[in-house]
């Protein structure tokens, strides 16, 4: 075990001193592709967390119409209490809503001055087991008589939603690419260090050493790139979190931000990914230096 | 030892290198491949350490039949043959000890194995006085004895050789010759592709001869031209 292990510390060595400036360039830009590709992960992270605060407070609100009948009221009150989605039922009445308004808009005078009772309109607001499916429960009851109006506050929250996907898809898609292109520069180097050091390898085949022991070097002199990259990816990251992402946080007090938890979290991703994707780029590489 | 059973390779390009060989070697002989340049001689060591695949026909060495072996048990059949070249091929950045260890740690021998044989081989071959020294420090006969002694040193039951003289003067030859044939006499099976008349001629051994990829000729204790 222990010439093997020196004779393949020696070949890393080698291998990485011999094109420092591919290394470079290959480490450059497996750091900017993980870097993306942890940002697209912790938008999603974000999103995440988001959505569960959000949904959990998620209310679909029915508003009765003024002329509604005590018997109207009764059969939606049982119908919604009978759906299976409906987790809790509360009517507020005209009385209940302007209180509620009075609360709300307390230093807002002229507001208040203008609104009486009479014209808030009373109520259900239903709490969901599955917040996610709001759309339905509001459609189930939305036309029925006695039903002014079904008001759910997912369509702004899919809005919102729709905005920090967006953000997550380009940063993947980007990374994506960077990826390919960090793959492409590891496939390269490897195949220069490999054709660099044929003689050798030529050698090693006809005394018979198996690929696996010629190909592990180089191999490995790939991973130490994707790994290297990820490392600095995740450096970049927690940078990001400390500086930007802490003020955000600051700035944003309605939500949880992500933050140095997250980043720690996404990091082993990131060199699972920098150290396969290279693993696997400089095992194609070879397989023409390989072919028996 | 060596067996080859109507074997027929042509390359990419058209040409026939090797037309219906066959041929039976036992374990101990020395055989002398002989023929002009482009003959099929290096066609058929290639043929025997896999470095190519016939056409058709069989092909078994060392107790492995070659064709339709699968790709990771070549390793395993290259560890039972020495090669040696006209070109030599050392690494030109290790000594002469250094090169024939490398044949031994690339197929995972221990160190104390590889420290007690690498001085043994050296000695066999006459260069353990040298054993520090680079490739680019020796002549070219003993560049090829740290070639025979990194092909010899895992003893292999078979060495193959594509023209080991082909660069060497005369005299050196002959020292080359010797060696080969010392090692012969340990039981390893010796092929060995030459045009060297005066070395065929010299050794009384087998010589097969290749005439634009057939075999003309097998001859025991023959000389290079036809005769005798
Ligand atoms: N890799 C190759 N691709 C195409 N043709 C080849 C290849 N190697 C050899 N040949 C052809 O096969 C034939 C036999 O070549 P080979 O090298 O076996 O001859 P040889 O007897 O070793 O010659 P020499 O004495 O010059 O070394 C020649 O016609 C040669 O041109
Ligand atoms: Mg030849």
């Amino acid at each position: 075990m222990a010439p093997r292990f020196r004779y393949l510390l020696g070949e890393l060595g080698v291998g990485l001193r011999r094109n420092l400036l591919m290394t470079v360039a290959t480490v450059v830009t497996v750091t900017v592709s993980l870097s993306l590709l942890g940002a697209g992960l912790l938008t999603q992270r974000q999103v995440d967390i988001a959505r569960q605060l959000f949904f959990q407070e998620v209310e679909v609100s029915i508003f009765l119409s003024d002329d509604i009948s005590q018997q109207q009221r009764q059969s939606l009150e049982r119908a919604l209490a009978d759906h299976p989605n409906v987790e809790h039922v509360q009517y507020e009445s005209k009385e209940q809503a302007y209180a509620h308004f009075q609360e709300i808009f307390s230093d807002n005078e002229s507001l208040l001055e203008g609104v009486s009772p009479k014209i808030l309109p009373a109520s259900f607001r239903v709490s969901l087991e599955d917040p996610q499916q709001f759309a339905e429960v509001a459609g189930a009851f939305r036309g029925r008589p006695g039903v002014d109006e079904v008001a759910d506050q997912g369509q702004y929250l899919d809005r919102f939603f729709a905005i920090l996907n967006g953000l997550r898809n380009g940063a993947v898609a980007i990374a994506v690419l960077q990826l390919a292109a960090a793959s492409a520069l590891i496939f390269n180097t490897i195949r220069v260090t490999a054709f660099a050091r044929r003689e050798q390898t030529g050698i090693m085949k006809l005394v018979g050493a198996t690929n696996w022991y010629i190909r592990l070097p180089f191999m490995l002199e790939g991973i130490v790139a994707g790994v290297l990259g990820a490392l600095l990816a995740g450096g970049l990251l927690l940078l990001a979190s400390v500086t930007i992402l802490s003020g955000v946080g600051q700035q944003i007090q309605f939500i949880p931000i992500v933050g140095t938890a997250e980043v720690l979290g996404v990091i082993p991703v990131l060199l699972v990914v920098g150290a396969v994707i290279a693993a696997v780029s400089s095992f194609l590489s070879l397989r023409r230096f390989l072919a028996v | 030892m060596i067996k080859l059973d109507h074997v027929t390779k042509s390359y990419k390009a058209g040409a026939t290198a090797l037309a219906d060989i066959s041929l039976e070697v036992d374990k101990g002989e020395f055989v002398f491949l002989v023929g002009a340049s482009g003959s099929g001689k290096s066609t058929f060591i290639r043929l025997l350490i896999k470095d190519e695949e016939p056409d058709t026909g069989d092909i078994v060495i060392a107790g492995k039949r070659l064709v339709g072996m699968k790709n990771w048990k070549v390793p395993a059949l290259r560890r039972e043959l020495g090669c040696v070249f006209q070109d030599f091929k050392l690494l030109d950045n290790k000594t002469v000890a250094e090169n024939v260890s490398f044949a031994l740690e690339v197929i995972g021998k221990p160190r104390n194995t590889i420290n007690k044989t690498v001085p043994e081989v050296l000695k066999v071959v006459g260069l353990a006085h040298k054993h520090a020294a680079y490739p680019h420090e020796l002549s070219g006969g003993e560049q090829q004895r740290v070639s025979i002694a990194r092909a010899f040193v895992n003893h292999p039951r078979i060495l193959l050789c594509d023209e080991p003289t082909g660069n060497l003067d005369p005299t050196t030859s002959v020292g080359i010759m010797k060696l080969l044939d010392r090692i012969n006499k340990t039981g390893t099976t010796v092929l060995m592709a030459t045009h060297d008349q005066h070395i065929v001629d010299s050794m009384r051994r087998r010589v097969v001869e290749l005439e634009d990829g057939r075999m003309v000729r097998d001859q025991r204790r023959g000389v290079y031209g036809y005769g005798a």
